[in-house]
């Protein structure tokens, strides 16, 4: 498929993100490099944003608003204390052995300078090669090896994460075959905050796949893990982790 | 604080600070709307209820993660609403009845002028695509709520409905490209607005 071929009539479906991998990496490629079809999408998406406005309403139960409210009470509540950061505790120490640590400072000063020098004659090296990386890593799919942990020694699974970062898919293997209450969950990881990524099961083998969407960017996510959870998936991870693995 | 007369972006900064009241009030504006896209997706109101409770505790501790460039505060709601109603459909492997009638059919009050302007604009873009909607044929609304509520692909829905893949995929195409034609052109039957 040439980069320079329309997919016009495939990008109202992409915007309703209901193509198949295997088209919505055709149309994800061309996005890159096709401003008029960008244009196109965006007036597809302004369609797409409407149609929630057009679902035929129906009345929640009245109870559910305060089972909301008391949920996200429960919730923050059950959140643990911050703990003092580095800076604090730094702070601490230094306040009980304010004389020996001055000594200790002055060696400090000494040894960045020296090491200041070294790191700038380095630094031009190192942005040319980065910006060469940068350039060959953004026109390639990302992936994100996953290894087991203890509790799951020989499962293995990758995410792919599609060319514009927005979703990937998830393939694992070698997991644990759970029993009809318990499914594995997905947690997307970011600024230490974890979202969900969506529940799944594995066949007989231990292998399964799972198209990943997210409420940001799926590449704006730094980790990710799975855990055993009830079936449905939990608000936050509660069981045994068995895969995990950074980008 | 009168929460009430917040906008919505407003409404979500008081949530990121812990406000409890100000994630009432955005469940008083879209609650209701959440629930709605639950249910036609799902068509279990119990599972539907759970969607709507899950929608909203992630959005009492994910709120400071929205991001206005990327969209109005109510379609960043409900793009969670409706991948989590996917999700579910999904994990449950269970087809919903096919005969609930997913798009509204009736056309709505204009919205008081003392509104907030949030509900206002709402309102009027609710009256728009409703309009708009109502004059697809049958078919391609059938079509677009298996695709956009149920997030089937094409090869399921034409598995579905029975139908050949290539006629399934005409028909969400044409009605895309109405629906964007009609709201670009501000085409409201009957117009009122």
């Amino acid at each position: 498929m040439l980069v320079d071929e329309h997919v016009l009539d495939l990008i109202p479906a992409y915007a309703l993100g209901i193509l198949d991998d295997a088209d919505a990496r055709r149309v994800s490629v061309h996005l890159d490099a096709c401003a008029s079809c960008r244009t196109e999408l965006r007036a597809y998406s302004e369609v797409v944003d409407a149609l929630p406005l057009a679902v035929t309403e129906f009345e929640p139960p009245g109870h559910l608003k305060e089972s909301i409210l008391r949920q996200a009470r429960l919730s923050k509540a059950a959140e643990p204390a911050p703990q003092p950061g580095w800076w604090q505790m730094l702070k601490k120490s230094l306040s009980l052995n304010a004389p020996a640590w001055g000594m200790v400072g002055l060696a400090l000063v000494l040894l960045l300078g020296a090491s200041n020098l070294f790191l700038w004659q380095r630094l031009d090296r190192v942005e040319m090669s980065y910006q060469q990386m940068a350039d060959q890593y953004l026109n390639t799919l990302r992936t994100v090896p996953l290894e087991g942990t203890e509790f799951t020694p020989d499962a293995t699974g990758l995410l792919v994460i599609s060319l514009d970062g927005e979703h990937g898919t998830l393939v694992v293997d070698r997991l644990p075959v759970l029993d009809e209450t318990q499914q594995y969950q997905l947690w997307l990881t970011k600024d230490g905050e974890r979202t969900s990524g969506g529940v799944f099961s594995v066949d007989e083998g231990g292998y399964g796949a799972k198209w990943i969407g997210s409420p940001e960017p799926l590449a704006s996510y730094r980790s990710f893990g799975v855990t055993i959870e009830p079936a449905g998936g939990s608000p936050g991870p509660t069981g045994e982790k068995v895969l995990g693995g950074d980008l | 604080m009168d929460y009430q007369k917040a906008d919505d972006e407003t409404l979500l900064q008081l949530i990121a600070q812990a406000q409890e009241n100000a994630l009432g009030e955005m469940y008083n504006r879209y609650g209701r709307l959440v629930f709605s896209m639950a249910l036609n997706a799902v068509g279990d109101p119990s599972t539907a209820e759970e969607i709507t409770q899950d929608v909203y505790l992630r959005i009492w501790h994910k709120a400071e993660t929205y991001r206005a460039e990327q969209g109005k505060v109510i379609t960043w709601i409900a793009s969670i609403a409706r991948y989590r109603s996917i999700d579910v459909l999904r994990r449950q492997s269970v087809r919903p009845e096919g005969n609930r009638a997913p798009w509204a059919e009736e056309e709505l009050e204009l919205p008081d002028p003392l509104d907030i302007e949030d509900e206002v604009e709402a309102s009027q873009r609710r009256h728009q695509i409703r309009s708009a909607l109502n004059q697809l044929p049958e078919e391609q609304r059938q079509a677009l709520a298996l695709a956009y509520l149920q997030g089937y692909t094409h090869t399921e829905i034409a598995e579905l409905l029975g139908e050949p893949l290539g006629t399934v995929k005409t028909r969400i195409r044409l009605a895309m490209q109405k629906l964007r034609q009609m709201l670009h052109a501000g085409t409201i039957p009957n117009g009122e607005i």
